[in-house]
């Protein structure tokens, strides 16, 4: 009892560790806060079930990001929702939230408008590419792995969108 | 990077993600009623250390090519069968044991109770402490440490994961003690390593290449290290009961 105990305390913890940046990964992808959280803890459920396809010294997250993407996608196909930016501004900063980077704090009101926008205007290859990349802040492995693609593609995708983004993005008064 | 990337990384900190379920304790419940009641398949059975270990030795053990075979978990420890050993640095640095001092500070910083040292052996050539991680008995033939005894506390009080992975030479056998469960590692050399709640690794060598007792106590774990046969091990186990 004890040991069966501690396996589940043990699993918990790692949920714990990762179930931010999965949820992140889960509503970007679903496009719909329930779903997105249906989406994660079904995905920490089937990753624990698979753990015996888990290859010893692969890193974890990319593996489990795939899982919960997945299951993120079957959510928004079943719903009939088409894929699109699912990312919101926040109204305001919450009482409780960390002082911004510098680089947020520099992105005007306007500027960070323009950037939803041109990101909402892309496809959605390219718009996911560099979601996954630079706003969730994934590394090309985990982004590979959430999007179901090769690593190479990840490389080739980003340079194109981020190209694509610059020209639909209005130029900067500063 | 270009200004766009930057631009883009900053636009996290400006979307509103409301804030992410902790889905930890519905995950646990789940799990908990799928988890196979008699007789687990070894295949299942490794599968939580197998992923904690995997991610330490990725993380920290870069030249590890190892196959995790089996494991068994006792108290704060996790024991993994391996088909290849990373590296080993045995009787490394008395520094990785910590600072000496005597039993009484050494329970006053331990954050944890601490069992004295056995009591058919001499005393402790030295007592030396971790604040509120470790504290270990050393006795000392020459520059070589002949007998280790060391304390951690368990797995729930700190969090952290002591994991060990064995080569398969080494024997494992598991035991009771007085109601406590207990595993015999018989002989040969392997690796030790703390895993601690946010993932992060810590060495923590094994220090001897003899054989090892872990007995998990009332939360406490409790390792005894040295060339012992495994009767001589649970004795002293024994030896340190209240």
């Amino acid at each position: 009892m004890r040991a069966r105990h501690g396996d589940a305390a043990a699993y918990e913890e790692l949920v714990r560790m990762h179930q931010a940046i999965a949820y992140r990964v889960a509503l970007v992808v679903a496009g719909d806060l329930g779903d997105a959280e249906e989406a994660v803890q079904d995905g920490f459920v089937k990753a624990y079930r698979a753990l015996h396809r888990f290859r010893a010294g692969a890193p974890f997250r990319p593996w489990l990001l795939r899982i919960v993407a997945n299951e993120a996608r079957n959510r928004r196909r079943s719903a009939g929702r088409r894929a699109g930016l699912a990312l919101r501004a926040a109204t305001a900063a919450a009482s409780g939230d960390a002082a911004p980077s510098p680089e947020a704090a520099a992105l005007s009101h306007e500027r960070r408008d323009a950037l939803l926008g041109a990101l909402a205007r892309l496809d959605e290859r390219d718009r996911d590419v560099l979601v996954h990349r630079f706003v969730l802040g994934l590394g090309e492995e985990e982004t590979a792995a959430a999007l179901g693609v090769r690593r190479g593609t990840v490389k080739s995708r980003t340079s194109r969108a981020l190209e694509r983004m610059r020209d639909a993005l209005p130029e900067e008064d500063s | 990077m270009s200004g766009l990337e930057h631009e883009l990384r900053a636009l996290a900190e400006h979307v509103d993600w409301s804030d992410p379920p902790d889905v930890a304790l519905g995950v646990g419940a789940e799990i908990a009623g799928q988890r196979p009641r008699q007789r687990p398949s070894p295949r299942l059975v490794f599968a939580v250390a197998a992923v904690l270990v995997a991610l330490a030795v990725a993380l920290a053990v870069p030249p590890a090519r190892t196959a995790i075979l089996d494991w068994l978990g006792i108290g704060s420890a996790r024991i993994v069968r391996v088909d290849e050993l990373p590296p080993l640095q045995l009787n490394a640095s008395d520094e990785l044991l910590g600072e000496p001092t005597t039993l009484a500070d050494a329970r006053s910083r331990a954050g944890f109770p601490v069992a004295p040292p056995p009591r058919d052996e001499p005393a402790p050539d030295e007592v030396r402490v971790v604040d509120g991680r470790r504290v270990s008995y050393v006795w000392r033939d020459g520059d070589r440490i002949r007998l280790l005894v060391t304390q951690v506390p368990g797995l729930l009080q700190r969090g952290a994961i002591l994991g060990k992975l064995i080569p398969p030479s080494v024997r494992i056998e598991r035991l009771m003690i007085d109601g406590d469960g207990a595993v015999f590692l018989g002989g040969g050399p392997h690796a030790v390593f703390l895993l601690d709640p946010n993932g992060r690794y810590e060495e923590d060598h094994g220090w001897l290449a003899g054989a090892t007792l872990l007995v998990d106590r009332g939360g406490t774990t409790l390792r005894i290290e040295g060339s012992l046969s495994r009767d001589r091990a649970v004795e002293l186990a024994r030896a340190m009961e209240g």
